[in-house]
C-alpha cells in the first residue's frame, strides 16, 4: 500500500495505482476523456493533469503511478488554465451543434466545456471535416466530433478482439477509422456509442429520437440469455428507446442481442390481450371469457406444459403451483435444449463467477459456441487471454471467439466417452482417482487423444471446467457428466471454494428450476411425444416456443397439430395459427420480479415499466387459472407468492434475505452439485447411431421469442449469418462425395440439401444452422448422407 | 465485371520475407520491410496491396492501413518513376529551398500529387532531410542530390527524359 | 558533405572519417577498427564496460544528455527475458546529419560499438533503425554488417567467444517522431511510431515488453574509444560533466556548413569563425538554434557561450543534438518560425490532445500571419497555445514545436508586429 496526499488529505491506495484512480477511489474529481476503466490506458486526452509537489510540470494522472509521500494537488489556477486550454484544443475543430446531438445532454464535453472552457474560441482558421463511416445498423458515426480518445480503438482491440477500429494518419490529420464490410465484426458493437465519451460514435438505433433528459431510467435484468445482466430499460413514456449496461452493474458491457432487442416490445408478435379461436381466427376476447375457456382446457383433461426458465421466480413459483393444486399429473417440462432429462452429477449453472474466470489458472471450454450463446462470458475469458492464461478448448468446431485460444481440440459428440476416458487414464497413472471412475473407465474401450488437453489442465492448482450445449443436449449427458464429475474429483477441483464444476444452461433460473421442478420435471421431447401418441389433451405453452427454438421443433409441429393449445405469455413465438386460446402475460421488463442469473447471482425489479395493453405478471394469470379451475387462491400478492418459493426451495436462504431481511443483492443461490446418481455410458447407443454427428448451430441474432420478433436483430442476423449445412471437406472425400446439393437421411426423412465445407469443423460431423435451410435436422443427434439421385 | 488481377508477391519474395520475418521476435515487426518490397513491387500500395501484406503476415488489415497512412513513404497512390522531394525546411530555406521547389514545380508543370504525362515524375516538398550542410537538397528516388540549384535540376531533369537512368 | 578540420584537435568519431574506403572492412581494420574488441570480449566484464562508461563521462548524444553508463546500468539483469539493444539512426531533427558521416564514411565504428554495448548488456539482437531516406547509408551499413557477419565480429560466438550477437538494419519510412526512443520501438514493432507513456522506461519494458537499450549512433561510435582508452582518458576531454567531443552538424547562414567534432567546450563563436567560415552576411548571428530547430533560440548575446550542455542551458537552450543553425540578419524570422511550426504538424503524431490541435492551429496562425494577415491577437493565441502544450504531452514534441514560436516572440516581437495587418501603436 502507498500513502499519499491528494489536496492535503492522506490517502493510501494499492501501490502501482495511478494518480486518477487513487483519484477517483477517494472522490476527488479529476476531468478526463480517454480513461475507462476498463480500457487500457492511453493517457492521450491530457485532460486529467494534476500537478504533483516538486514536478516541475504537471502530470497526467491516468499514467502516473502514485509514490510513496507523493503530494497530489487536483485545484489550482495553472491547471485552471490547463484544463480551459484543453477544452480549447478539442473545440477547434469540434463543431457547434450541441442542440441536434444525441450525446447534448450526456457528453462529457459539453459539461467540461460549461465546468473548465472559456465561453468563447479563438480559433479562426479552417475546420476540419472527416468524413462519416458506415459501421453497421447499431453504430452511427458523426467523426468531426470526435476527439481522438481512442476508446473505441481499444474497445475493439481489448474487449470485442475484432480490431476493426484504428488510427489513421497522423498529426491534425488523425482519424478514427473503422475496417468493416457490413458491420463491425463483433457481437458487443453496441457498446462503442456507450463508451465515446462525446457523439462521434451513437447508438444508431435510438439516434435522432429522444434526449437524454426525456428518458426515465429503469433498472432491469437482461432475459436474452443466462448471463442475466444488469440493465437500465430507458423509456420515453410506455415507449422503451434504449436498453443500456447498468453503470456499476456486474459486467461493464453488454451484447447487442441483449441490447437490440428491446423493439420486440412493441412488435406485432406480443401478446397483448387474451385472444379467443374463433373459426380459423383468433379474436380479442375479454379475460373473463378467456379464462373460461381455458379452464373447459384444462380441468379434467391430460395436460401437458411447457414453459420457458426465463420467467421471473414468482412466476416460476406459480407455475408450479398450478402444476400442484390446478391440474391433475401433468407433464411438466422447460428446457427445450436438453434429450436427457436424467439429473445430472452436477447441474446447471456455475459454481464461480464469470469474473473469476479471469484469475484461475486453466478454463476448459467443453462443446460449446460461447462467443453466440454467452458472449459476456466469452469476453471474460477474451480479456484473460489478453493477460496470457491459457484457454484450452475441446468442441466439435473451432468456434470463432475473437481470442487466443491456447489448446484447440476437434471431436465429434461421439467421441465424448473416450475424450474424458482418456483424461480418466492420465489422471490415474499420476494416482489421481476417484470412486466409481474404474467402473465407469471400464465401459468405454476407445481413447480420443483431446483427453490429453482436458487433463493436462486439471493438472493445475485451479480449473474451470465450462460444459457447454453438445455435453448437455448429448442423448447420454447424465453419463458424460458423471464421467466429468470423476475426473473433476479426481483433480481435486470439486471441493467448496474452488469448485471448477460449471455447467452452462440454456435459460435463467436454473438453480431455482432444479430445485423446485427436480423429480417432477420431463424431457421436452417426452411431453411432445405423449401428445403425438395421444396421451394429451392439452399443451400449456407459458412463454415456450418450440417450434422456433430447441431441438424439438419437428416434433413440436407433429403435437401441436393434434391437441389443444392454450399459450400463455408475453409474445407468441413461430406458434402461427395454432393457439386456440392466448392469455397475455407481462414482459420482463414490465414486472417486479426476481431472477437468477448462471452464477447464481439474484436480482430484483423494482421498477418496471408500465405494462402495455392487457398483460398481468404471470403469477397473477396462474392464480386466476387456479381460481377459476376450482381451487383457493395460495397467494394474492407477491410476498405470498415469494413465501411459496422459499417453501418449495427451502434452501435458498439468499432469497429470503434479500426479500425479507432487506439485504443486499450479493449472496449467490449455489448451483446441485454432488447427486449420488452413477450414469455410466452406453456406448452401444453411439455406436447404433448413423454415420454423422449432427451439431445444430444457433446466432444469437435468431434465437429466442424475442429475439426473433426484434427487426433490429433480424437485421443483424441478415449480416452476421451462419453456414447453413457444413461438413469437413475431409468427410466427403472420405465418402467420395463433393460439396453442393447432397442428400441427408435422417429420422426426418430423405432430403436434399446444399452442403458446404470448412476446415474449421470436426470430420464426422455435420452442422446444420437452426434457422437455416436444413433447420429442421439440426435436432437429430446423427444422419448420413449420400449423392444425388 | 472481371476483377483486375490482384497483387501478388512471387515465391522467391515469399521465402524472402519468411527469412526476414524470423530475425525479429514476432512477425509484426517485418511490417514495414515488407510494405517496401510491395511498394517496389507493385509501385505504390493499393487496397488490394495492403490486404495480401496483412495476410502474408496474419496481421488484421486495419494494422497495415495504420502504418501505410502514418509514414510519409509509403505511398497509397501511384508516384512518377522518379520522385523528387525538395527538402524546404529551416536550413534549405535560408538557402533558397522555396525558389528551388517553385522553379521545379514550374519545369515539370506539376503540382504535388500529380504526375507528368510521360509518367517520369512526381514532385513533392518534405521535411528535413538531415543533410543540411548541403542545402538546398534534393532527393531523387531517395538518392540525395546536395547543394542543389536550378542549372543542375533542370540538367536532370533533361538527362531523365533523354532515356538515361538515374 | 565533409569539411576538413583546420585544427587538427582531439577527434573520436570523425578519428578516421576522412580515410578513404573506410567502410571497408578491410581498410577499417588497417585503422584499429576491431583491434581492441578481442580484449573487451575476453578481458572486460559488463561491470566493468558500465563503469568505464560511467567514469567517461559520456552523455547521450542524441538530444536529451543522458549519462549513457547510468542508462545501460538501468537495465535490470537475469529476469528471463531478451535485453535488445536499438541504435537511433532516425536523425530527423532540422538541423542535424551527423550520424549520417558515421555510417556512410565509417559503418564499422559504429558496428564495433554496438559490439562492446551489446556485451556489457548481454544483448542477443540489436538493430539499427535508420530513417528511411537514408537509402544510401542503409546499403552502406548492411554492406559493412554483412563484412562483420563474414568475419565472425558478428553472429554466433563472435570471435571465438561465447558471445553471439545479431546486428540487423531497419528501416523508418518518413516520421520524425521515430526519433523519439518509445516512438522507435513501437515503430520496430510493427506499429504507427506513437511514443509510449513512461513509466514504464524502456529499460525495463521496451521492445516487445523486454529490457532495451536505445542508444544514438554517435554515443555507440565513442564507445570503442573509452574502452580502449578508459573512462578516464575520455573525461578528460572538454570540460567537467560535458566530457568529450561531440560533433556540431553547423549549417544555415554559414560559409562552410558541415559536421565539425570538436571537444566539448569549444565556443560557438570559434566553431563558427574558425571552422564554419564566418556567416554568409555579417559579422553576429541574429539567431542561433543551439541543438535542433526544437531548441530554443540564443541570439547574438550568447555567441561567445562554450559549446557544453551546461552551458547552453545556462543561456536558456539545450546542446540537443549538436545541430547548430546560423541564422544571419537576412533570415525572415517569422517566414522561418512558419516553416518550423508546418515542419511539427506535419510531424506531431497527432495522440496527444495539445499537440495534435496546437501545432496545426499554430500553424495556420502563423501562415496568416506571415502572409500580413495577422491581428495583435494571434500574438496572444500564439503564446497560449504554445506554452500549454509544451510539457503537457507524452514526448517532448510539443515543447520542441513551441520553442521556435515562444523565442520568437520573446526575443523579435517587433519583427512580428511589423507582419500584422493592423499595426500597432
Amino acid at each position: 500500500m502507498t500513502v499519499l496526499y491528494i489536496n492535503d488529505e492522506e490517502v493510501t491506495v494499492p501501490a502501482g495505482t495511478s494518480i486518477l484512480e487513487a483519484c477517483r477511489e477517494n472522490n476527488v474529481e479529476v476531468p478526463y476523456f480517454c480513461y475507462h476503466p476498463e480500457l487500457s490506458v492511453a493517457a492521450n486526452c491530457r485532460m486529467c493533469l494534476v500537478e504533483v509537489e516538486g514536478w516541475n510540470k504537471p502530470a497526467a494522472s491516468c499514467c502516473t503511478p502514485v509514490s510513496e509521500g507523493m503530494k497530489v494537488v487536483t485545484q489550482s489556477a495553472g491547471l485552471e488554465k490547463d484544463r480551459s486550454m484543453m477544452m480549447e484544443y478539442l473545440l477547434i475543430h469540434h463543431p457547434l451543434d450541441c442542440p441536434v446531438c444525441d450525446q447534448g445532454g450526456a457528453c462529457k464535453l459539453q459539461d467540461y466545456a460549461v465546468e473548465h472552457g472559456v465561453g468563447r474560441g479563438r480559433y479562426t482558421e479552417v475546420k476540419r471535416l472527416p468524413s462519416d463511416k458506415d459501421l453497421g445498423p447499431f453504430v452511427n458515426t458523426c467523426m468531426t466530433r470526435c476527439i481522438h480518445c481512442t476508446r473505441c480503438v481499444r474497445f475493439a482491440d481489448e474487449i470485442a478482439g475484432t480490431g476493426d477500429m484504428g488510427v489513421l494518419n497522423r498529426g491534425d490529420h488523425m482519424k478514427i477509422d473503422g475496417i468493416v464490410e457490413d458491420a463491425l465484426a463483433s457481437e458487443l458493437s453496441g457498446n462503442l456509442g456507450d463508451i465515446c465519451p462525446v457523439g462521434a460514435l451513437l447508438d444508431k438505433p435510438s439516434h435522432d429520437v429522444s434526449r437524454p433528459w426525456e428518458m426515465t431510467r429503469h433498472k432491469s435484468t437482461c432475459t436474452a440469455c443466462p448471463q442475466g445482466c444488469d440493465i437500465v430499460i430507458e423509456s420515453r413514456a410506455d415507449e422503451v428507446m434504449r436498453i443500456r449496461p447498468l453503470k456499476g452493474g456486474v459486467e461493464p458491457w453488454i451484447c447487442d442481442r441483449g441490447r437490440y432487442v428491446y423493439d420486440a416490445f412493441r412488435s406485432d408478435k406480443r401478446i397483448l390481450s387474451p385472444m379467443l379461436r374463433v373459426g380459423d381466427k383468433l379474436e380479442k376476447a375479454s379475460w373473463d371469457d378467456a379464462i373460461e375457456k381455458a379452464v373447459t382446457m384444462l380441468k379434467g383433461k391430460r395436460v401437458g406444459i411447457v414453459f420457458s426458465p426465463d420467467w421471473s421466480v414468482e412466476g416460476l413459483a406459480a407455475i408450479r403451483l398450478l402444476h400442484d393444486i390446478g391440474l391433475e399429473n401433468p407433464k411438466v417440462a422447460f428446457d427445450l435444449h436438453r434429450r436427457d432429462s436424467r439429473p445430472f452429477a452436477f447441474d446447471e449453472g456455475l459454481t464461480m463467477t464469470t469474473e473469476s474466470m479471469e484469475q484461475v489458472d486453466q478454463v476448459v471450454i467443453l462443446g460449446s459456441d460461447l462467443r453466440q450463446r454467452f458472449p459476456i462470458l466469452m469476453q471474460r475469458l477474451r480479456k484473460r487471454a489478453n493477460l496470457g492464461k491459457p484457454v484450452t478448448r475441446i468442441g466439435a468446431m473451432h468456434y470463432r471467439t475473437n481470442s487466443e485460444i491456447a489448446n484447440d481440440a476437434l471431436v465429434r459428440p461421439r467421441d465424448w466417452y473416450a475424450v474424458i476416458a482418456r483424461a480418466m487414464d492420465q489422471l490415474k497413472v499420476l494416482g489421481k482417482t476417484a470412486a466409481g471412475m474404474d467402473e465407469w473407465m471400464g465401459k468405454v474401450e476407445a481413447r480420443h487423444e483431446a483427453g490429453k488437453l482436458l487433463a493436462d489442465a486439471l493438472l493445475a492448482d485451479t480449473c474451470a471446467l465450462l460444459v457447454g450445449e453438445e455435453i448437455r443436449s448429448h442423448e447420454d449427458a447424465a453419463a458424460l457428466i458423471h464421467g466429468l464429475d470423476l475426473l473433476m474429483r479426481a483433480a481435486g477441483h470439486a471441493e467448496e471454494g474452488q469448485d471448477g464444476r460449471n455447467l452452462l444452461p440454456s435459460g435463467m433460473n436454473a438453480q431455482l428450476l432444479s430445485a423446485m421442478f427436480n423429480g417432477t420435471r420431463t424431457a421436452a421431447g417426452e411431453v411432445f411425444a405423449a401428445a403425438i401418441a395421444g396421451e394429451l389433451d392439452t399443451l400449456l405453452l407459458i412463454g415456450s416456443d418450440p417450434i422456433g427454438d430447441g431441438l424439438f421443433s419437428r416434433k413440436a409441429k407433429e403435437a401441436l397439430a393434434k391437441v389443444d393449445l392454450l399459450q400463455v405469455g408475453s409474445i407468441s413465438g413461430d406458434m402461427v395459427g395454432l393457439a386456440d386460446i392466448k392469455l397475455p402475460a407481462a414482459a420482463y421488463s414490465e414486472i417486479e420480479g426476481t431472477f437468477i442469473n448462471m452464477e447464481g447471482r439474484v436480482r430484483v425489479a423494482e421498477n418496471p415499466l408500465r405494462s402495455l395493453g392487457e398483460g398481468r405478471p404471470l403469477w397473477k394469470v396462474m392464480m386466476r387459472l387456479i381460481q377459476a379451475l376450482g381451487h383457493d387462491v395460495p397467494a394474492v400478492n407477491l410476498t405470498e407468492m415469494r413465501e411459496h418459493v422459499l417453501t418449495m426451495a427451502p434452501d435458498f436462504t439468499a432469497l429470503k434475505d434479500i426479500w425479507f431481511a432487506g439485504k443486499a443483492q450479493e449472496d449467490f443461490i449455489p448451483a446441485q452439485r454432488n447427486r449420488k446418481n452413477v450414469f455410466l455410458p452406453n456406448v452401444a447407443k453411439m455406436n447404433a447411431a448413423k454415420g454423422l454427428d449432427v451439431v445444430g448451430r444457433y446466432s444469437m441474432y435468431k434465437e429466442g421469442a424475442w429475439v426473433r420478433a426484434s427487426k433490429l436483430l433480424a437485421e443483424a442476423g441478415r449480416i452476421h449469418a451462419l453456414d447453413d449445412v457444413i461438413v469437413h471437406p475431409d468427410t466427403l472425400a472420405e465418402m467420395k462425395l463433393q460439396a453442393g446439393d447432397l442428400t441427408i437421411m435422417s429420422n426426418v426423412g430423405a432430403e436434399r440439401f446444399t452442403v458446404g465445407t470448412r476446415t474449421d469443423v470436426s470430420p464426422g460431423v455435420v452442422f446444420v444452422s437452426k434457422r437455416g435451410t436444413a433447420g429442421d435436422i439440426s435436432g437429430e443427434t446423427s444422419v448420413d448422407l449420400g449423392g444425388g439421385q | 465485371m472481371s476483377a483486375p488481377d490482384k497483387p501478388q508477391f512471387s515465391e522467391a519474395r515469399l521465402a524472402e520475407i519468411d527469412a526476414l520475418a524470423a530475425r525479429y521476435p514476432s512477425r509484426k515487426s517485418a511490417l514495414m520491410p515488407v510494405l517496401y518490397m510491395a511498394q517496389q513491387d507493385f509501385g505504390y500500395l493499393s487496397m488490394d496491396t495492403q490486404k495480401m501484406v496483412a495476410e502474408v503476415l496474419g496481421l488484421r488489415l486495419m494494422e497495415v492501413r495504420e502504418v501505410v497512412t502514418f509514414y510519409t513513404m509509403f505511398k497509397e497512390q501511384p508516384t512518377g518513376k522518379y520522385l523528387l522531394e525538395v527538402c524546404t525546411n529551416a536550413s534549405c530555406m535560408v538557402n533558397g529551398a522555396d525558389a528551388l521547389y517553385a522553379h521545379m514545380k514550374n519545369t515539370l508543370g506539376i503540382e504535388p500529387g500529380q504526375i507528368t504525362e510521360d509518367g517520369l515524375f512526381s514532385i513533392n516538398e518534405v521535411e528535413c532531410a538531415g543533410a543540411c550542410a548541403g542545402a538546398p537538397v534534393v532527393q531523387v528516388n531517395n538518392m540525395y542530390h546536395e547543394k542543389a540549384t536550378a542549372t543542375d535540376m533542370d540538367a536532370l531533369i533533361s538527362r531523365i527524359r533523354a532515356g538515361e537512368v538515374i | 558533405m565533409l569539411s576538413s578540420d583546420p585544427k587538427k584537435v582531439q577527434r573520436i568519431c570523425f578519428a578516421n572519417i576522412e580515410v578513404e574506403n573506410m567502410n571497408k572492412l578491410e581498410v577499417a581494420k588497417a585503422h584499429g577498427a576491431y583491434a581492441f574488441l578481442p580484449t573487451v570480449l575476453k578481458d572486460f566484464d559488463a561491470d566493468k564496460i558500465i563503469d568505464e562508461v560511467k567514469v567517461s563521462g559520456l552523455r547521450g548524444r542524441g538530444g536529451a544528455g543522458f549519462p549513457t553508463g547510468l542508462k545501460w546500468s538501468f537495465v535490470p539483469r537475469n529476469t528471463g527475458k531478451p535485453t535488445y539493444l536499438l541504435c537511433n539512426a532516425d536523425e530527423g531533427e532540422p538541423g542535424t546529419f551527423k550520424d549520417r558521416d558515421i555510417m556512410r564514411f565509417d559503418p564499422h565504428l559504429l558496428i564495433e560499438g554496438m559490439i562492446m554495448a551489446g556485451f556489457a548488456l548481454g544483448v542477443k539482437d540489436a538493430y539499427i533503425y535508420i530513417r528511411g531516406e537514408f537509402l544510401h547509408e542503409y546499403n552502406v551499413m548492411c554492406a559493412a554488417i554483412d563484412e562483420a557477419y563474414a568475419a565472425n565480429l558478428l553472429g554466433d560466438n563472435i570471435l571465438g567467444t561465447d558471445f553471439s550477437m545479431n546486428l540487423m538494419m531497419h528501416r523508418g519510412a518518413g516520421a520524425y517522431i521515430c526519433g523519439e526512443e518509445t516512438a522507435l520501438i513501437e515503430s520496430l514493432e510493427g506499429k504507427s511510431g506513437r511514443p509510449r507513456f513512461k513509466p514504464p522506461f524502456p529499460a525495463v519494458e521496451g521492445f516487445y515488453g523486454c529490457p532495451t537499450v536505445v542508444n544514438n549512433v554517435e554515443t555507440l561510435a565513442t564507445v570503442p574509444a573509452i574502452l580502449e582508452h578508459g573512462g578516464a582518458w575520455h573525461a578528460a576531454i572538454g570540460r567537467p560533466n560535458n566530457t568529450g567531443c561531440k560533433i556540431f552538424s553547423v549549417s544555415g547562414n554559414v560559409n562552410k556548413p558541415g559536421n565539425y567534432e570538436v571537444p566539448m567546450g569549444t565556443s560557438l563563436k570559434t566553431l563558427v569563425e574558425d571552422y564554419c567560415g564566418g556567416l554568409q552576411h555579417g559579422t553576429v548571428p541574429k539567431v542561433v538554434i543551439p541543438g535542433g530547430s526544437s531548441t530554443p533560440w540564443l541570439t547574438a548575446e550568447h555567441y561567445d557561450v562554450p559549446l557544453t550542455y551546461d552551458d547552453i542551458m545556462k543561456a536558456g537552450s539545450f546542446l540537443g543534438s549538436g545541430a547548430i543553425i546560423i541564422l544571419d540578419e537576412t533570415a525572415d524570422l517569422v517566414a522561418v518560425t512558419r516553416r518550423l511550426a508546418h515542419f511539427y504538424a506535419h510531424e506531431s503524431c497527432g495522440q496527444c490532445t495539445p499537440c495534435r490541435e496546437g501545432t496545426g492551429w499554430l500553424e495556420r496562425v502563423l501562415t496568416r500571419v506571415d502572409a500580413g494577415n495577422g491581428t495583435e491577437a494571434d500574438l496572444v493565441v500564439l503564446n497560449d497555445a504554445s506554452k500549454h502544450m509544451a510539457g503537457r504531452t507524452i514526448c517532448a514534441l510539443a515543447e520542441g514545436a513551441a520553442a521556435p514560436i515562444l523565442s520568437m516572440l520573446k526575443y523579435f516581437p517587433d519583427e512580428v508586429r511589423a507582419k500584422l495587418a493592423e499595426k500597432s501603436s
